[in-house]
């Protein structure tokens, strides 16, 4: 099979998302509920933070606005993986049901063509949100404005995301192996909550496992530190879009090995 | 009205949840890792605080207030919504809706099986642990009683809510943006993320108008109070017993009212 090229995947993926759009229209009382819903949770997950910290200066050396910032940095990362990594959810579900079987049969990539099936527009609010929070952090802390500070925050931005998604997807994948790995998604989906406290609040013991083991310490604290406090970037700031991109490779062959061991229900 | 046919689902139920073993193993895993964050969190908070008493409540307090409320939330919360969500989306309801059992009644008793093992798989040894560590500042003494039977009705008041909030499920075929939405209130405002002696003042007086306060706070504090004071603890538990009367009423109210509106996909 000839190899595609990258234009072809990207006209792929739009005409794909089209149609994905138009379906999700068709239910549209539900699609409205659905981004309440993750209003809901953006608003309260922002009211729980402002009551926690509107008591303290600071924590740990951390003021409000650097959590702030921190905060507005694991929103942002996280919506790549929300929007364009959802259809994760459904695996289990599609392997099951023995319904995955379909994805063998295109010509395409079948990651791709199975992450392409599902954008999810409520990653967008998420989006915004963290946008909000991280320019008011960014005016409050009183960070440069120059094009270099812009690049490496979406260079490290992209890093964070990179990680998350990693994460996910060989989460997703184990489904391909123990059937049920809806707890194991949920518990990965759980990290993100996790992630937006400096890890130095923690002993030197989960602050390796959570470097090293399970590493949500890379989802917004790492690189993060590159843009909040230049003079003093640990080097696991720097090595961070490395490790980004060997863990988004890693997670890929997981799931690919998954795939390929697939071998349907019988249906 | 015999007993026995409750006590079949309820033997039912006990079997079935056995049967997710893995299932049970990565939520001990993820609870680990939230009490763990939890801890280190506070911790740093109460280290800046620079005083051993935040609003009433000292680190210990705290702490151990927050990790019996995720003992409960893991005891209490059922899925109730996403349980009825799904049986509308698929059609099953009309099966449920056959059996010779109001369809309430008959939910609730098939999730009781769940509530027995949970209680003894989660929340007992959490309690035990906690009791153990802290040593004497969880009062040992007539309080169990009263917890007891304030979880008893915290539990109907949480059902009686998820019931409600199912229902609407029948209207909009919604079923993550619905219960997502619950979630994240009922958590909030019930102070199971943040003790409510932490909210800011008048929050608080609005907090206690509403019944979610009765859902994990109520519980809580009946069970860390050391003073024994009658008067609050009978304003409490009157509180939580006016609940459980006016949820119950209005859930099966809507309920009823809902019912002659139902279309069901197939089955």
């Amino acid at each position: 099979m000839k190899r595609k090229g990258l234009s072809f995947y990207v006209r792929i993926y739009l005409k794909i998302l089209a149609q994905d759009i138009k379906s999700k229209m068709s239910y549209r009382t539900d699609f409205i509920i659905s981004t309440i819903g993750m209003i809901f949770t953006n608003i309260s997950g922002f009211v729980s933070f402002w009551i926690l910290f509107r008591n303290f200066p600071s924590i740990n050396g951390w003021n409000y606005d650097e959590m702030l910032f921190l905060y507005g940095f694991s929103l942002v990362s996280l919506t790549p993986v929300q929007c364009f990594f959802d259809n994760n959810w459904s695996l289990r579900m599609y392997v099951y049901s023995g319904d995955f079987i379909k994805y063998c049969f295109r010509p395409i990539n079948l990651f791709f063509y199975y992450q392409s099936e599902v954008f999810d527009i409520k990653g967008l609010g998420q989006f915004a949100f963290g946008i909000g929070t991280l320019v008011y952090a960014w005016g409050k802390i009183g960070l440069a404005v120059t094009p270099f500070m812009l690049l490496k925050m979406v260079v490290f931005l992209l890093t964070a995301s990179f990680i998350m998604i990693a994460l996910q997807n060989a989460a997703a994948a184990t489904c391909f192996w123990i059937q049920n790995s809806f707890y194991l998604l949920d518990l990965t989906f759980r990290f993100k909550d996790y992630a937006k406290y400096p890890i130095t609040i923690f002993s030197p013991v989960f602050r390796f496992i959570f470097t090293f083991v399970i590493p949500i310490a890379f989802i917004a604290y790492y690189p993060s530190l590159v843009v909040l406090r230049p003079d003093a970037v640990p080097i696991l700031s720097w090595i961070s879009p490395i490790i980004g991109i060997i863990f988004l490779w890693f997670s890929y062959k997981i799931w690919m090995l998954g795939a390929m061991k697939y071998s349907g229900t019988g249906s | 009205m015999s007993l026995k046919k409750y006590l079949t689902l309820t033997r039912a139920g006990i079997m079935e949840s056995l049967q997710f073993r893995l299932a049970t193993a990565v939520m001990v895993i993820g609870n680990l890792l939230y009490l763990i964050i939890v801890y280190y969190l506070w911790k740093a908070i109460y280290a800046s605080a620079g005083t051993d008493v935040v609003n009433g409540m000292t680190f210990t307090d705290t702490l151990i207030y927050l990790v019996l409320a995720t003992a409960l939330f893991n005891f209490m919360e059922m899925y109730t919504v996403w349980e009825m969500g799904r049986n509308i989306q698929t059609g099953k309801i009309v099966l449920d809706l056959l059996k010779p059992m109001e369809y309430q009644r008959y939910l609730f008793w098939s999730f009781s099986g769940t509530f027995i093992t949970q209680f003894f798989f989660t929340f007992l040894p959490t309690f035990l642990v906690v009791a153990f560590v802290t040593q004497g500042t969880i009062p040992l003494g007539l309080n169990l009683l009263y917890f007891m039977i304030s979880v008893v009705m915290a539990i109907v008041i949480n059902y009686s809510m998820d019931f409600l909030v199912g229902t609407i499920c029948l209207y909009t075929e919604s079923i993550w943006g619905i219960n997502i939405m619950k979630q994240v209130v009922v958590l909030l405002l019930s102070g199971a993320t943040i003790p409510i002696a932490f909210f800011p003042e008048p929050l608080k007086t609005v907090m206690f108008y509403l019944p979610f306060q009765s859902i994990y706070h109520a519980p809580l504090t009946i069970l860390l109070s050391r003073a024994s004071d009658s008067q609050q603890l009978l304003t409490t538990l009157g509180t939580q017993l006016f609940w459980c009367v006016v949820m119950m009423l209005l859930s099966k109210l809507f309920w009823k009212l809902s019912l002659r509106q139902i279309t069901v996909n197939g089955g």
